[in-house]
């Protein structure tokens, strides 16, 4: 992998909102909308005129997100595989059942598509956080969606937005090229079958084990 | 009256691509109609070698696409992103349903139809299966036996190579077979407890036209089990893998594509098809063509579709329907996940490579005595398997840790999903909606299905003994259905203008032959007269093969 992959790293451990780069910038001024009573999507339209797409803030908490969940280790993570703007992507276009509107029927007409979902699972890590969820510490937020995590697979709840979330951050990362090649095994074309072999503790899984995928 | 061809054969796909074969080899001068698109073998496998990070959607696909134009056809296991230029679209191709009908119609329309996704499956049928109808009642007897089709399916296992254990049952007669490919070892240590307290039930791998060994320019199978997608290997049999480049060696094969057969066309006075009427569906163009002989190989519901289609005076309810029953007793299979089961005892075990086809356990119900309390029986089909990260959609974590036990090969699980046999039911059928068009301005298809009882009584003894084998094989059972799924999502549709020995109530006679039309023949799943409980479309190519035979030495007769 090239030189260029570290800069587009999530800097899991130094993140910090008093540094703040020129999204986090846009994100805070999502916050003021938030604490004026405007929508954040809605405000940040009014900013940024309306492309359909995620706000900045939008973007930003799905970064955020997407590194808390999939953190660079020892391979790079979420962030550096690309996740949040395939998140926005699958989100726009209903994947992991994120469509507005009935099942199996896509809102048309609605660009923002499944981004509504990503409105809910913000509102609700504000209110857990009694605070903003961005503007927390990174060890803060941890906690925060630790907790909020746990109760998603643990609670009566059905339908949760963060299972949706989360199950996207996790195709996103796992199907990129650093998540299904590096951080698991990738081979298109094994040429053999063997139907019985030891595994080793410390074993990576087969991205390209398509049924696994599919039905593990 | 000159003819432009020998025989019409109506469809590429798996039946469509025998006849082309068997027909043009016997020195017949041939044309094949599609519906559907051209596909090259290999060429046009234009997602074959694409990793999911190629792909726009990662292989998941657009699910607001496939909301708005796959509503059914996305729900095939086999859809996915790479493999969706290989279904129809279903806003392009409606077809009605009766009230109260749940029916999934899984179709491909193209060159090569869904020989190029089927499921690869290849078994036998046996005298319990062709005998089935005359012993109970439900259906009309099969006019033939086991002894007048093992030939042939003989012929077309050594032309398409399929891998398969010989295991001596009489349920799923032995082929001629490929080497097999291996059981895994969790699927070995199951076969080895169930055979210990059921002798009479036998865990096997998946008969599955894929091939062990290289054969006649085809290379054998890589174990990638993305074969759907095409397989520029030639690895697996398909129209464009097999039967199409041996049909066209013959220098006699003719192949249009987007051309929709509207009706064929009946001369009264010779009492003989004459042809087809063809409409190409990119230009709406209407043409003609004529042949001394037609075979339907459009799938079993396209084929009845057409001969309904092709009403005349003579033959005012559909084309070789004077018995009336035309477009009745349609069958598929009925499904469900029987159990599924962890399966402890081998975290320290693995396997390399990704077979393309599972296990099969064929039907011990109702064989030599009456063990249930359903007539027939069920199989099972599924297979052992280690969960890859998306076991982690359901776990609770983020983080480092979270992210360290997902890169980790998951635990080993197993699945039994019961087919039972679908019985004939003349209410179940297919007919033209009296009102509703589809974009040719044709009468769209209607269909009528629900599974029985017998069928419900059947999935839920499936159940029972499924969960009871995996708990003989160290197994814990986590889930199991008894309730089978919608018609047609075993893509196993079948029937509609039946097979018997009177012509008065049926369609078709032993030579797969319309019994009103002699040089009429219709060899797809449309023929079949009872659907057994396991894969059909062996036997659909081994009766095209029979009847291609038969057609040839009556037109060397002179007697069509």
């Amino acid at each position: 992998m090239g030189q260029g992959e570290k800069s587009l790293s999530a800097p899991s451990d130094e993140w910090s909102p008093a540094r703040a780069d020129r999204r986090q910038i846009l994100g805070g001024a999502a916050v003021l909308g938030a604490l004026v009573g405007l929508p954040v999507h809605a405000w940040n339209k009014v900013r940024e005129g309306q492309d359909g797409g995620a706000t900045a803030s939008e973007k930003l908490l799905l970064a955020r997100l997407s590194d808390l969940v999939i953190p660079a280790t020892d391979t790079p993570g979420a962030v550096a595989a690309g996740v949040p703007a395939f998140v926005e992507l699958a989100l726009r276009h209903g994947l992991e059942d994120t469509a507005p509107e009935t099942p199996g029927r896509v809102h048309m007409g609605e660009d923002r598509g499944g981004l509504s979902v990503l409105d809910g699972v913000e509102r609700e890590l504000n209110q857990l956080s009694n605070s903003l969820f961005l503007n927390l510490p990174p060890a803060r937020q941890h906690e925060v969606l630790s907790a909020y995590d746990a109760d998603a697979f643990t609670g009566e709840r059905k339908d949760h937005p963060w299972k949706k979330l989360k199950g996207l951050i996790l195709t996103g990362y796992y199907t990129s090229e650093i998540g299904g090649s590096r951080e698991l095994q990738y081979e298109l074309v094994p040429g053999r079958w063997d139907p019985n072999l030891p595994l080793a503790p410390n074993n990576r899984s087969w991205s390209s084990d398509w049924t696994a995928v599919d039905f593990g | 009256m000159s003819m432009d061809f020998d025989t019409i054969v109506v469809g590429s796909g798996i039946t469509g691509g025998w006849a082309a074969k068997e027909l043009t080899e016997k020195g017949l001068k041939v044309l094949m109609i599609e519906r559907g698109r051209m596909i090259e073998h290999g060429t046009d496998y234009v997602t074959e070698t694409k990793a999911p990070w190629d792909m726009p959607f990662r292989g998941e696909g657009d699910a607001e696409l496939y909301a708005a134009e796959y509503p059914v056809q996305h729900l095939n296991r086999h859809f996915t992103e790479f493999t969706q230029n290989h279904f129809v679209n279903d806003k392009d191709n409606p077809y009605a349903v009766a009230d109260g009908t749940q029916f999934s119609w899984w179709r491909s329309y193209q060159l090569g139809g869904r020989s190029l996704t089927w499921g690869r499956q290849s078994y036998r049928w046996s005298d319990y299966d062709f005998g089935a109808n005359k012993a109970d009642g439900y259906g009309t007897d099969w006019p033939i036996r086991y002894a007048d089709i093992a030939p042939w399916y003989d012929h077309v296992e050594d032309f398409i190579g399929v891998s398969g254990a010989a295991e001596g049952l009489p349920s799923l007669p032995d082929g001629k077979f490929l080497p097999p490919m291996a059981l895994n070892v969790v699927e070995q240590h199951v076969r080895e407890a169930i055979s210990k307290k059921w002798p009479d039930r036998c865990l096997t791998v998946g008969r599955t036209a894929n091939l062990t060994e290289p054969k006649e320019g085809r290379a054998p199978c890589q174990y990638r089990s993305i074969c759907a997608r095409g397989c520029s290997y030639g690895a697996y049999f398909s129209t464009q893998s097999s039967t199409l480049p041996a049909a066209q060696a013959t220098g006699r094969l003719t192949v249009v594509t987007d051309s929709l057969v509207e009706a064929v066309d009946y001369d009264p006075a010779t009492k003989k098809a004459t042809g087809v009427r063809v409409i190409n569906v990119k230009t709406g163009q209407r043409s003609s063509h004529s042949a001394r002989m037609v075979f339907l190989n459009a799938s079993a519901f396209n084929s009845v579709h057409i001969l309904l289609r092709s009403r005349s005076e003579a033959f005012p309810n559909g084309l070789a329907n004077s018995s009336g029953v035309l477009g009745t007793h349609v069958m598929d299979h009925a499904s469900t996940l029987s159990t599924m089961a962890m399966m402890p005892g081998f975290e320290d075990r693995t396997t390399f490579g990704n077979r393309p086809t599972g296990v099969v356990i064929p039907r011990f119900r109702n064989l030599d005595s009456k063990d249930g309390d359903f007539t027939r029986g069920y199989s099972f089909q599924g297979g052992a398997l280690q969960s890859g990260w998306t076991a982690a959609k359901r776990s609770a974590g983020i983080g480092k840790d979270y992210k360290a036990e997902t890169r980790k090969t998951g635990a080993w699980r197993m699945v039994f999903v019961g087919f039972a046999e679908s019985l004939p039911r003349a209410t179940n059928r297919l007919t033209l909606d009296p009102a509703k068009l589809d974009p040719q301005g044709l009468p769209m298809l209607s269909i009528h299905f629900e599974h029985g009882d017998n069928e419900r009584r059947a999935l839920a003894d499936a159940k029972k003994e499924a969960a009871a084998m995996m708990e003989a094989a160290g197994g814990h059972v986590i889930m199991g259905f008894d309730q089978p799924n919608p018609g047609g999502t075993a893509i196993h549709e079948m029937g509609g203008a039946r097979m018997g020995h009177d012509p008065k109530t049926s369609v078709l006679n032993r030579w797969s032959q319309s019994h009103d039309i002699s040089n009429l023949f219709v060899t797809d799943g449309a023929q079949m007269s009872s659907s057994a409980c396991q894969n059909p479309s062996l036997t659909y190519m081994a009766l095209t093969a029979r009847a291609c035979d038969h057609a040839v030495s009556l037109m060397k007769e002179g007697a069509l």
